[in-house]
């Protein structure tokens, strides 16, 4: 509670002087790495691309322009959705699995938190693959219900949107439980003892001492969710077949198969402005009191 | 509820932690009104006894009535108990005002009483005029008083302070005190409090039960407690005490005559079950052991020299050699009769000070 200005100033830190020099390397190494092709890719998109290349001579919008084709409107929008509906899909999950989490005893927490893990010590195209198995038509599931006499025909669970958010969500879910669970085990025991002492039932302590001491984690988790279902690939290629492409799989066409990049440095540009939107209209939420107004 | 004040009543309460029995078979009755404390050293099972009255912990063992009702089994949320964390356990994302009316919004208290109700708790611990503010922006003694403000807003029908003092610096501490002396006779709570201070304890309370190992060792007025101790644990973690061991003589009237090695013999209540030839253990506090030079020495007194003087301020305790035993004497620091290290002086007390205590 108070350790926020205290824990300022105990730091210690004064921005000036020596501190540079050790800020230097890798400030110089973020510029080198990250910004500047971030600025040449946003030059090269202001630049009509020609049979003969880019054409650094003339300046153009049109790159821009051809974004608005229903296409790529329509690849907008299934990225966005399916991205938020994985972020949703976590969510709701957060709250469940972390609390059942953070009341585990010291081992079941750290096996819990291995297999929560277990999607990434998978590469994604192995993985990816191994859910056309469960997933195709003549997979486990479909084969599944249809032995059980649940369905008659096979339910389409991939080459489509599902097949996206069945693909990330299992990977993508630990970034949002992680935030949450830290933050469930940090909170005082004694404030849910003193809730119930004043008369709250066990999901009044939930709704007014446990979500709003611990949202601004979930939210921070889910904005990390979010900028990874954006920016997914592999998994979203495999799964969502040839017609459900989301936009990270477009820019790559554009870029390494079509060879265009300017337009495929317009999609870019299209692709972070959109994320980073979310992102900030996220934090507005947090900031804006729904976490309660923390300081 | 908010009515007349309740009592406690818990009846052989048993609480084991694995192969720990935190508490061991607790009997404890706290009368309507009353300001009872529980004392006793760390890891006697002070909290555990707070946890099982408010619900926190389902006990093993005993029963626990408040007023009427046998709430032994009864939920947290039932049984209108306000708690004072030790460590206050305010919630940091709501203001004061809202800290304070959490209980009041649990009862379902219409919105419009609220604010009063609040108000007027603020006032109760004098901070009036701080509802708006968050806990992080008070001081340790100011998070104190909300925690006490929250749980009496309720009107509880018991109110369990759970060492409530120990978080803040001597001066700070000395302040509460007395504001919880003051809060006491304002309110009329039911209150029982859990310290390992002596002082605390004694300034505050109506009567006390002196824990050790889970168990009560005594309870009574704190007068009864300093004078009669049941035994050498309680008299000896109510301060330091001359304890001597001797031997009992003849017994008349319930009155023994115990002799003691170096001592003069005394005459004191005779405890039930001593008998002539018996070992007796005696306790003379400090403050009532009488030092006057050794040249003004009376009948029978002993003589004996000062190795040992620490100065209190108001008070200085001395330290006597005498008849091969180390005496403490306490007196108050005065100009005259003061003595220095090494000074020859002869020790006298009342026998009627003398207090017989079981091993
Ligand atoms: N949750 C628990 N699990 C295991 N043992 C416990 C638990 N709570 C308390 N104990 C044990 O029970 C005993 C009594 O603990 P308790 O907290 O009641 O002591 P206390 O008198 O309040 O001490 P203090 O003055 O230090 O607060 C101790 O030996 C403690 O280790
Ligand atoms: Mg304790």
């Amino acid at each position: 509670m108070i350790s926020g200005a205290a824990g300022r100033s105990a730091l210690g830190i004064r921005l000036g002087g020596s501190v540079w020099l050790f800020l230097g390397p890798a400030l110089l190494l973020m510029l080198a790495a990250y910004l500047a092709p971030l600025f040449d890719t946003t030059i090269v998109s202001l630049h009509p691309n020609r049979p003969t290349g880019i054409d650094r001579d003339s300046w153009t919008i049109a790159n821009y322009l051809r974004l608005l084709d229903t296409y790529y409107g329509e690849v907008l929008l299934r990225t966005l959705r399916v991205s938020l509906l994985i972020t949703l899909f976590s969510v709701l999950l957060a709250y469940p699995v972390g609390v059942w989490l953070a009341g585990l005893g010291p081992r079941g927490q750290a096996w819990a938190i291995l297999v929560y893990m277990s999607p990434w010590f998978v590469n994604a195209v192995v993985k990816s693959f191994g859910w056309t198995l469960i997933l195709g038509n003549r997979g486990l599931v479909n084969r599944g219900l249809q032995s059980l006499g649940l369905i008659d025909s096979p339910l389409r669970l991939m080459l489509n949107e599902t097949g996206i958010v069945i693909g990330l969500l299992p990977g993508h879910f630990l970034f949002v439980l992680l935030p949450l669970w830290a933050a469930l085990k940090g909170l005082d025991g004694n404030l849910r003892w003193a809730a119930m002492t004043l008369g709250a039932r066990p999901w009044q302590v939930f709704l007014r001492v446990t979500v709003p001491l611990t949202l601004p984690a979930l939210l921070a988790g889910a904005i990390i969710n979010f900028t990874m279902n954006m920016a997914a690939f592999a998994a979203p290629a495999l799964l969502g077949g040839t017609r459900t492409r989301v936009l990270s799989f477009i820019a790559y066409q554009v870029n390494l198969e079509e060879l265009n990049w300017p337009f495929g440095g317009a999609l870019a540009v299209a692709m972070l402005v959109v994320t980073l939107g979310f992102v900030m209209v996220a934090q507005g939420l947090t900031r804006g009191g729904l976490g309660g107004g923390r300081r | 509820m908010g009515g007349a004040p309740a009592g406690l009543e818990a009846r052989s309460l048993v609480k084991r932690f694995g192969a720990t029995t935190a508490v061991d078979g607790i009997d404890i009755a706290v009368r309507p009104g009353e300001f009872f404390t529980v004392l006793g050293p760390s890891g006697c099972g002070k909290t555990t006894f707070l946890r099982l009255v408010a619900g926190i912990l389902a006990p093993d063992g005993g029963s626990i009535r408040i007023g009427a009702a046998d709430l032994t089994q009864a939920p947290i949320w039932a049984r209108n108990i306000g708690l004072v964390f030790q460590n206050y356990a305010l919630f940091p994302h709501m203001t004061v005002a809202q800290n304070v009316g959490f209980g009041l919004a649990m009862r379902r208290v219409p919105r419009a009483d609220r604010g009063p109700r609040i108000a007027r708790a603020l006032e109760t611990v004098r901070l009036d005029g701080y509802g708006g503010r968050r806990p992080s922006e008070l001081s340790g003694g100011q998070q104190q008083r909300v925690a006490l403000a929250r749980a009496i807003v309720i009107e509880p029908d018991l109110l369990l302070l759970d060492e409530p003092l120990s978080n803040l610096d001597a001066r700070l501490r000395e302040d509460m005190r007395s504001e919880l002396a003051d809060l006491k006779h304002r309110l009329g709570i039911t209150t029982i409090l859990v310290t390992h201070d002596i002082h605390e304890a004694f300034s505050l309370s109506d009567r006390v039960a002196v824990m050790r190992a889970g168990r009560v060792e005594q309870v009574g007025a704190p007068t009864e407690l300093y004078e009669l101790p049941a035994n050498r644990f309680v008299a000896g973690f109510l301060g330091p005490v001359n304890e001597w061991t001797g031997r009992v003589g003849a017994i008349a009237d319930g009155t023994a005559e115990v002799e003691f090695a170096g001592l003069r013999s005394c005459r004191v209540p005779a405890l039930a079950g001593w008998r002539g030839g018996d070992e007796a253990t005696v306790i003379l506090r400090p403050e009532r052991l009488g030092l006057t030079a050794a040249s003004a020495a009376g009948e029978g007194a002993v003589v004996g020299r000062i190795d040992q003087v620490a100065h209190l301020g108001n008070l200085v305790n001395y330290r006597v050699a005498a008849g091969g035993r180390a005496l403490l004497a306490q007196a108050p620091a005065g100009r005259t009769g003061r003595f220095a290290l090494g000074d020859r002086v002869a020790v006298a007390w009342d026998d009627a000070d003398l207090a017989p205590v079981a091993p």
